[in-house]
């Protein structure tokens, strides 16, 4: 895939607190991701990564605090021209179009650098043609490189488990971002494919030279390809550093040992970042 | 394992080669539509010449009904958007293109604008009221919208009552003019046109502009539902998370999805004025007749027996829904559509006993309707 010397600019979360009703999902939280990082948010369930993902997507708007581009504030732009902005993302629990083809779907992804309404599509005019047909290239063209090139009219419904997160990551490419966030990129995946994916994620960064935020429980491939780490716990940042300190930070291990080291999700978690901490 | 580098410089580009990356459509798979498309036309241009009278008529009366529900299929199919209102779009359609096509006199309000230019303000206005329908229509989901866009019908139907200066009164209706552009007159009753010795009167040519106008909407709306506007819309339908990160504004293509269904919905309904011969006559009833809820069903039976979201479905499906109680009485050689000679078996009770099965062998084997079955069918042909 060509690489493009994109203007990456830091993405600032400020102070942001996201509330509903009496609960504070999110209090008080701050970190940048600085250019050309893989920025991992880590934390135990509930913790608030998903929501602080959603304030930074404008899908929740946060009551206090705010998110910042560079030098453009994204909190308060209307939620669907944030994407314009260069912030891609792929989601958690595949949220592909079952029925429509790979092609299609990773179309979306090009929705916000596209124009064109009902009747300029509908009366085929020439300029949307083309449109169509050059942003089909370059939607191709990340098909090929996430291996889906054989793939691009068959129904993503009708695909792997594997290969619907590549199409939904392909998806979130070709918003042509600066800023990539994947939510649990690796949920699901065998160790092997959580290796290959920790290598495409590696490769992404390095190859479009974007910076990369994502919320991941495999402390394999957060310890193994993070730049820096946030950690939260209740809705609040308690650390923030790269992977090295993080491992040694008492307040983390406490965080995901918890009150309850029963609990099976956290403690497998917990084992995972001792057994990185003795290996390291 | 690096952990600590900041500013990675970007690595040297991994170019990975330059073939064309879309596998371009042969000449041969371009060319084969186009040349189905030509067959088409030839076959849609000659059908009045072959055609009988009353026949024609049928055919007009399904493309009436295939307009209105290819609207609302693209509505609920593509935008996901549940409408139980389609048939109070006909009736807005009909009543705005009366008065702006018919002239004003003591009893009627009309503007006596030449009918192409009524034709189009139609569509715009019909479009409009669907636009205004927008707070409601992107409050509500599911069942609750359907519910609340049924209210319109009886709104039409009490506004109807109440206005007959617009819509005529419910007893004799008004008259608009049929449709003509300079030098073509599509309600010509004494045709000097002769094509292969057959006259061309109104029905023939009444054929002739409903087929136009059936096919341009629906290469309209293929060709909005193949690109970007389709995509956006099937985003939304299925999860407007992903439609918002992706850059679709969900309020806003919801709001379009229900004003491109309207508009659709005002064209068939000047289809359905041109049919009637240009009556334009409110319903006696808000629960039979031709803007009625009864009306407003039998296009949601369409889109669901045709597939929801396919446009050539939506046709089929009126020619099964729309088709079929008028081709019966033809078939049979009776003469009448509601009663036929003693049996309980009238047609419209014969197409409403086909279609209601029809709907449960669908939902049950073939959810994707009559649409399913054709891509089913073009599967086996193409092994």
């Amino acid at each position: 895939m060509s690489t493009d010397t994109r203007n990456v600019q830091p993405l600032r979360v400020e102070g942001v607190t996201v509330r509903f009703g009496g609960i504070v999902a999110v209090n008080d939280v701050s970190f940048t991701v600085q250019p050309r990082t893989i920025h991992a948010l880590i934390g135990p369930n509930g913790a608030g990564k998903s929501s602080c993902f959603n304030a930074i997507t404008g899908i929740y708007t946060p009551a206090s605090g705010q998110v910042r581009l560079g030098e453009t504030v994204l909190t308060g732009t209307p939620p669907h021209k944030i994407a314009r902005q260069g912030i891609g993302r792929a989601f958690q629990n595949l949220a592909l179009i079952g029925t429509s083809s790979v092609l299609d779907n990773v179309m979306l992804g090009r929705y916000s650098l596209t124009k064109g309404q009902f009747m300029a599509y509908g009366m085929r005019l020439p300029w949307t043609m083309r449109q169509e047909r050059a942003h089909q290239d370059r939607a191709a063209e990340i098909c090929d490189y996430m291996g889906l090139s054989h793939r691009l009219h068959t129904p993503a419904g009708a695909l792997s488990y594997g290969e619907q997160k590549r199409v939904d990551l392909a998806r979130a490419l070709c918003v042509e971002p600066t800023v990539l966030m994947l939510d649990e990129p690796a949920a699901g995946m065998n160790s092997s494919e959580t290796a290959m994916m920790a290598a495409l994620i590696h490769d992404l960064r390095d190859d479009l030279g974007i910076s990369v935020l994502l919320v991941e429980h495999d402390m394999s491939l957060v310890m193994g390809i993070a730049d820096r780490i946030t950690v939260l716990d209740f809705g609040r940042r308690i650390a923030d550093d790269v992977p090295a300190v993080i491992q040694r930070d008492p307040e983390v291990i406490k965080a995901y040992l918890g009150g309850a080291p029963d609990e099976s999700g956290e403690s497998a978690e917990a084992a995972a970042i001792s057994s990185e901490e003795t290996s390291a | 394992m690096s952990d600590t580098e900041i500013a990675n410089p970007p690595a040297t580009p991994e170019t990975t080669g330059t073939t064309p990356v879309t596998a371009r459509r042969s000449t041969a798979a371009r060319v084969a539509p186009l040349i189905g498309w030509a067959v088409l036309l030839l076959v849609l241009f000659l059908t009045p010449v072959y055609v009988p009278g009353e026949w024609l008529s049928v055919l007009c009366w399904i493309m009436a009904g295939g307009v209105a529900a290819m609207g609302l299929t693209m509505l609920i199919g593509q935008a996901g958007q549940f409408s139980l209102g389609q048939a109070f779009f006909l009736l807005l359609g009909g009543v705005t293109y009366t008065v702006l096509a018919a002239d004003g006199d003591a009893e009627y309000i009309g503007f006596g604008l030449p009918p192409l230019v009524a034709l189009i303000g139609t569509i715009i206005i019909s479009g409009l009221a669907g636009a205004a329908f927008a707070p409601i229509s992107g409050r509500l989901r599911g069942i609750y919208l359907g519910v609340a866009s049924l209210s319109l019908v009886f709104l039409g139907y009490y506004l109807s009552h109440e206005l007959p200066m617009l819509a005529g009164s419910a007893s004799s209706g008004r008259y608009a003019p049929t449709f003509s552009v300079p030098g073509f007159d599509f309600g010509e009753t004494n045709p000097q046109l002769l094509l292969l010795n057959v006259p061309m009167g109104a029905a023939e040519r009444q054929f002739w502009l409903f087929a136009g106008l059936t096919v341009i909407a629906y290469l309209v709306g293929q060709g909005a539902m193949k690109g970007r506007v389709g995509r956006g819309w099937r985003a939304v339908r299925d999860n407007e998370a992903v439609a918002t990160v992706m850059g679709v504004s969900v309020p806003g293509e919801k709001a379009k999805a229900f004003a491109i269904s309207s508009a659709y919905g005002g064209l068939a309904g000047v289809m359905v004025v041109w049919w009637y011969s240009g009556l334009m006559k409110p319903d006696e009833a808000v629960e039979l007749g031709t803007y009625s809820t009864y009306t407003t069903i039998a296009l949601l039976a369409m889109c669901v027996i045709g597939g929801l979201g396919s446009l050539g479905g939506a046709i089929a499906g009126s020619a099964l829904v729309f088709g079929l109680p008028l081709a019966l009485p033809l078939l049979t050689g009776s003469n009448q559509t509601v009663d036929a000679s003693g049996t309980a078996f009238t047609p419209i009770v014969i197409t409403n006993l086909v279609f209601g099965i029809l709907i449960v062998l669908i939902v049950l084997f073939e959810p994707r309707g009559l649409a399913g079955l054709g891509t089913r069918l073009r599967n086996l042909i193409r092994r």
